[in-house]
């Protein structure tokens, strides 16, 4: 039931993408739906994929969010007049608790884009993740942030 | 005020605004102290070069535009990638300490 | 006037875009280290080109433009924290030293006590 509504779902966002809503069009966008529904079918299938999707979107709102809070406050401070004031730049070893590869990737990414913290470096054995801070105020407060704040959002996402 | 012409102020301002941060960032590729400074800066650019575009697609009403855009924002991070991989490649030591322009 | 509002709309996000774009600009030759520079180009500059791309997904009133404007987003998303990332490592292990101005480099220390990382 939602493999069908799946499969015209994907095939409606092909025939807009590609910009003609014909019939051939649509069935062609199907076919291409169906197959790729056929190779994530391990992905999708399960009564919690709906769960799973309504988590991903919300880390979707909260990430879209703190981008744009992020590109206002560096914003602020690149034309302040007083700068050096305002950069206190540090590198803090923030650890992990996540663990797969995947969840460490999304984990990065998503610093990079938030307020004041840019991921460097990780260390070998993945349980340490160096973040870059525009504006450090208190180690122990941002590395409890992000632990609070994404990690854990990330974890429900990928239980 | 209308939409049409809004628009059309629109696109000139951010063409404007666009073309004055090609220049900014183009002033750190050339005084950046080190090699990273100016591939940084130089990704900047590309983002910079495609809203610009972007801006363009905008003025003219030509959508295609829109496929040199992405197309260029494609090409900046494949540039980026090259280039980080490049400076890990060529090894410490080559590098002087951080440039401070107070 | 409820006509042409998705246009107006259209309108500010590109001169939104615009000016984030040419701020993350003014951060890049301002701020005084590559790690802090890299905040400004990665986070202005990614908030920046992607506005600019919604605009033109608002002002194209075309699906087809739109969805690839609306791709052209999620990519540029995916993509710049990666490329800032790798540049970030690259710079750091090639021996860029963060300014004086900064305050702790736990990253330093740890690389003191196994160098072969």
């Amino acid at each position: 039931m939602s493999t069908a509504f799946l499969v015209v779902i994907l095939a409606l966002i092909w025939a807009g993408i590609s910009g003609n809503f014909s019939g051939l069009n649509l069935v062609f966008g199907g076919l291409i739906g169906g197959v790729a529904v056929l190779v994530l079918r391990e992905a999708l299938v399960g009564p919690r994929a709906f769960r799973r999707a309504r988590r991903m979107l919300s880390l979707a709102v909260l990430f879209l969010y703190e981008l744009m809070v992020s590109a206002v406050r560096v914003a602020i401070v690149v034309v302040r007049p007083d700068m050096s004031n305002a950069v206190r730049p540090a590198i803090v070893a923030v650890p992990l608790t996540v663990t797969s590869d995947a969840e460490i990737t999304l984990l990065a990414n998503m610093i990079t884009l938030t307020p004041g913290t840019l991921s460097v470096d990780v260390s070998a054995d993945k349980s340490v993740l160096y973040v870059h801070a525009l504006h450090m105020v208190d180690r122990d407060a941002m590395i409890a942030d992000i632990a609070n704040g994404f990690e854990k959002k990330i974890r429900e996402a990928f239980e | 005020m209308t939409p049409e012409i809004f628009i059309e102020w629109a696109a000139l301002i951010s063409l404007v605004l666009l073309g004055l941060a090609l220049l900014v960032s183009l002033v750190r590729i050339v005084i950046g102290p080190t090699l990273s400074d100016r591939i940084l800066a130089l990704d900047l650019l590309t983002v910079v070069a495609m809203g610009f575009v972007g801006a363009i697609a905008v003025r003219t009403g030509l959508w295609l535009f829109l496929d040199i855009a992405i197309a260029l924002a494609l090409l900046g991070f494949l540039a980026t990638v090259a280039l980080a991989r490049y400076i890990l490649l060529r090894g410490a030591g080559t590098q002087t300490a951080a440039g401070e322009n107070s | 006037m409820l006509v042409g509002l998705e246009l107006y709309i259209g309108g500010v996000l590109l001169l939104l875009g615009a000016a984030f774009t040419l701020l993350a600009a003014i951060g890049v030759v301002r701020l005084p280290d590559l790690y802090t520079r890299m905040h400004a180009a990665s986070k202005a500059g990614a908030v920046g080109g992607g506005l600019i791309l919604i605009a033109v997904a608002v002002l194209s009133q075309d699906a087809s433009v739109s969805m690839r404007a609306v791709i052209g987003v999620v990519f540029l998303l995916l993509t710049t924290p990666v490329s800032a990332h790798l540049l970030a490592r690259a710079s750091y292990l090639s021996g860029y030293k963060p300014c004086s101005q900064t305050l702790i480099d736990e990253l330093a220390s740890n690389n003191e006590q196994n160098p072969a990382t």
